[in-house]
């Protein structure tokens, strides 16, 4: 054997990492829905505890996704793949998927968007964003959240409201650097705001780019995360 | 949908992995799906397959051994079968598509990241039947081959300006294209792209540009996809069609060597760059296009014995020009062919190629002995049993006479062929490639024709193109004296012109000592043979003077 044939080819090894992770953590998540039905909590102690069992294993997986897609994108094997997709479809998949936990932490999510609405941008890359900020609102919000889209003259916004402490006010100055890396230069990593900056930026139409917003102007009172397609 | 409606249909799971299995089979049956089968292995998939019709597949792409799900969808959609239009899921921890898709000329139906939960399952299923029940009317049309109605009924969707416009836009375009409708075509994409630069209907236009004859602005089209997105494989599908269109099969070798490197899993793909690479003279691009082609055919459906013969010839082929250089493809080639049989059926006419390839690959590598007893082997079938003799088998048996040097079998041989098949244009085409001088109408017109083109370049100093010219009508002649003479003389120009191109000389040696073996004392240019040989030795001499 060589010495080139040594080299491990680190994208493989995270790649099929990731896959079995994934289908542990869909056997975990299976298993603990089963357990859940089969012995309802029986008091307020065992109900958070079902939560944090469910909340962390949402966010193992929500952080895998952002890892494979960072570590492609970065690595250039990954292009946005832009096509028309209805919103709501998006939107809705991405609620399904935290169904769970959402119940567990009796948080009551409200989904608005028009079933008409439609709009050009990589699924894949657009869920995995949704699905990373509504898990880390599940989290912090008390009773309620706001997930919505609409068309606005900047294109596409949705945006995702909580009703909990907002977000601290380092996080709220990164938002709003266009460019990812210098933003995190100082202070704690927010990978998963930047990866949200990062496939904003990845849109694009004509003359605009995508970008997102992160307030404490929240409907509900909370923190408000909103992004732009054009 | 309501859960009655769900009730009547019949669903297949197919993954390795039992406990994965069951979690789906029982959110399935949670959803009301009244039939739910689960299966382990692409063999048990397709098996079911064949015996039953499904509304729904959810196949996992990674499947460990055998097919992968991707080929298992290519399968159903390729080959006639039950579930043909079944709807497809297809289920990977990978979350991204592009990955997966890059690869195939198959959509599924959907496609969903583990981990799954049964809300979201039930989700996308619940939109599929729907999309299913509103678009019925097209499939239908479809199947039936009524393209008319299709289209009218994709033009009346569209019009309606739903959800469905996006899928509905897709398929009029490639409807219209199909019926050669390209002003309709041109007018829909357009009106697409002056909203979004879109991939697909980029990819649209660049189709109907080349179907109007555009080529130019065809291939602008596609360049800009391929930069836009590089995973984009039918641009360079097209692309390569356009070199094809263009005859400049070096062109068309670049481009699908790109492809192919992007997406090696390919078998199509592979194979055609096998077949240019081959023609172009690039016996080891061939080689290593057909190496791959032979073991991603393992599972594909578009396995062909002929390319595992063509991986053989190259092999052959090369041992010719330069010994060490094949002798790894040579080695592999005859692992591939004593595979052959069990690949392909242990029928007479198999083994008898088979056996004769192994003859000539053996000459190649040097084993004169197995060489003989292979060749002798495959006579005693060919007499043993004469009806499973085709003509491509005696022309196989012509080429491995000559390699083991036994000329006055293997000239009886020809005779034989060429008084047999008098008169019978498209055998005698086939005989071509084993003779010096072609006896078919239309291969005598072609050899015209590629000399007029060839001496026309060299006359206009363009050397190279001369050169490829003869070179890639030498793959289908390879016995033509005349041509390979004229080549020889073509690598001299070119030599003349850029004295330091030593690749040239070794060409120019190559083609000499492959006609010294092959030209008769008494055949008519053996003087001009004779006369490049003192050229040649004249140039290597200053060559090495040079140095």
């Amino acid at each position: 054997m060589n010495r080139e044939s040594q080299k491990i080819d680190f994208s493989f090894v995270l790649a099929s990492s990731v896959h079995d992770m994934k289908n542990s953590l869909g056997m975990l998540l299976n298993t603990l829905a089963e357990v859940m039905e089969q012995y309802p909590p029986q008091n307020t102690e065992h109900a958070k505890s079902y939560g944090v069992l469910e909340y962390e294993a949402a966010r193992i997986n929500s952080e895998l996704i952002q890892l494979l897609s960072l570590y492609r994108l970065d690595h250039d094997e990954v292009r946005v793949h832009i096509e028309e997709c209805m919103v709501v479809d998006v939107l809705s998949e991405q609620v399904a998927r935290n169904h769970g936990l959402l119940q567990t932490r009796s948080l009551n999510l409200v989904l608005q968007c028009d079933d008409s609405l439609s709009g050009y941008f990589d699924s894949d890359l657009v869920g995995g964003v949704i699905n990373n900020v509504l898990v880390n609102c599940t989290r912090y919000s008390k009773q309620k959240l706001i997930l919505s889209a609409q068309q606005t003259n900047e294109g596409l916004c949705i945006s995702i409201e909580d009703d909990g402490p907002g977000y601290p006010q380092d996080m709220l100055n990164a938002s709003t650097f266009a460019e990812a890396h210098t933003s995190f230069a100082n202070g704690r990593p927010h990978l998963g705001l930047m990866f949200a900056n990062k496939v904003a930026l990845m849109h694009r139409n004509k003359s605009q780019q995508g970008f997102i917003r992160l307030t404490n102007d929240s409907s509900l009172g909370g923190g408000c995360f909103k992004l732009y397609l054009p | 949908m309501s859960d009655n409606s769900y009730a009547k249909l019949q669903a297949l799971i197919v993954d390795d992995f039992e406990s994965f299995r069951i979690t789906l089979s029982k959110m399935l049956q949670e959803l009301g799906i009244g039939t739910v089968d689960s299966v382990s292995s692409s063999n048990d998939a397709l098996r079911f397959c064949n015996s039953k019709v499904y509304d729904v597949i959810l196949c996992d792409q990674n499947l460990g051994k055998g097919k992968t799900g991707q080929q298992i969808l290519e399968v159903l959609r390729h080959q006639p079968s039950p579930n043909s239009d079944s709807l497809f899921v297809l289920v990977s921890a990978e979350s991204n598509k592009s990955i997966i898709m890059a690869a195939y000329d198959y959509e599924p139906d959907a496609y969903l990241t583990k981990p799954i939960t049964g809300q979201a399952l039930g989700q996308r299923l619940d939109r599929l039947f729907k999309q299913r029940m509103a678009l019925a009317p097209i499939y239908k049309a479809l199947k039936e081959k009524d393209v008319d109605s299709a289209i009218q009924l994709c033009e009346a969707e569209i019009a309606a300006g739903n959800r469905y416009t996006g899928s509905c836009q897709k398929m009029l375009g490639r409807l219209l294209l199909q019926v050669g409708n390209v002003e309709k075509a041109e007018a829909l994409y357009r009106n697409i792209l002056d909203v979004r630069q879109l991939d697909w209907a980029m990819l649209g236009m660049a189709q109907t540009k080349k179907m109007q004859g555009d080529s130019l602005s065809a291939q602008q089209w596609l360049e800009e996809i391929i930069q836009f997105n590089p995973l984009c494989l039918k641009a360079y599908d097209v692309l390569a069609e356009i070199m094809v269109e263009r005859g400049d099969s070096q062109g068309q070798q670049k481009i699908l060597q790109k492809a192919v490197d992007i997406s090696p899993l390919s078998i199509l793909r592979q194979q055609e760059l096998g077949d240019v690479s081959f023609k172009n003279n690039d016996l080891l691009g061939a080689a290593n296009a057909y190496r791959k082609a032979v073991k991603i055919g393992e599972n594909s459906c578009h396995d062909n014995i002929k390319f595992h013969e063509s991986f053989a010839h190259a092999g052959i082929r090369l041992a010719k020009l330069d010994k060490n250089l094949a002798s790894t493809v040579v080695r592999d080639a005859l692992k591939v062919i004593a595979e052959i049989p069990h690949r392909f059926g242990k029928t007479n006419s198999v083994r008898m190629n088979a056996l004769l390839l192994e003859s000539q690959l053996c000459v190649a590598s040097g084993e004169e002995r197995r060489a003989e007893e292979a060749l002798q082997n495959a006579q005693k079938i060919i007499e043993a049993d004469t009806s499973a003799v085709t003509l491509d088998t005696r022309i196989e048996l012509v080429r491995t006479l000559r390699e083991l040097g036994n000329k006055t079998e293997s000239d009886k041989i020809i005779a034989e062929l060429l008084s047999e098949y008098e008169g019978d244009e498209t055998q005698l085409q086939k005989i071509d490639c084993l003779l010096d001088e072609p006896c078919s109408a239309k291969n005598k017109a072609l050899v015209a024709q590629i000399n007029k083109d060839g001496i026309a370049f060299y006359e206009a100093k363009d050397f190279s193109r001369a050169a490829d010219c003869f070179t890639s009508a030498l793959q289908d002649f390879p016995q033509h004296i005349g041509l390979r003479l004229n080549l020889v003389q073509a690598l001299m120009g070119h030599v003349k012109a850029e004295p330091d191109k030593t690749t040239v000389v070794t060409a120019m040696q190559q083609t000499m000592a492959y006609i010294r073996k092959i030209i008769p004392d008494n055949h008519a240019q053996f003087r001009r043979f004779r006369q490049l040989e003192e050229l040649l030795r004249g140039i290597i001499v200053s060559s090495k003077l040079a140095n």
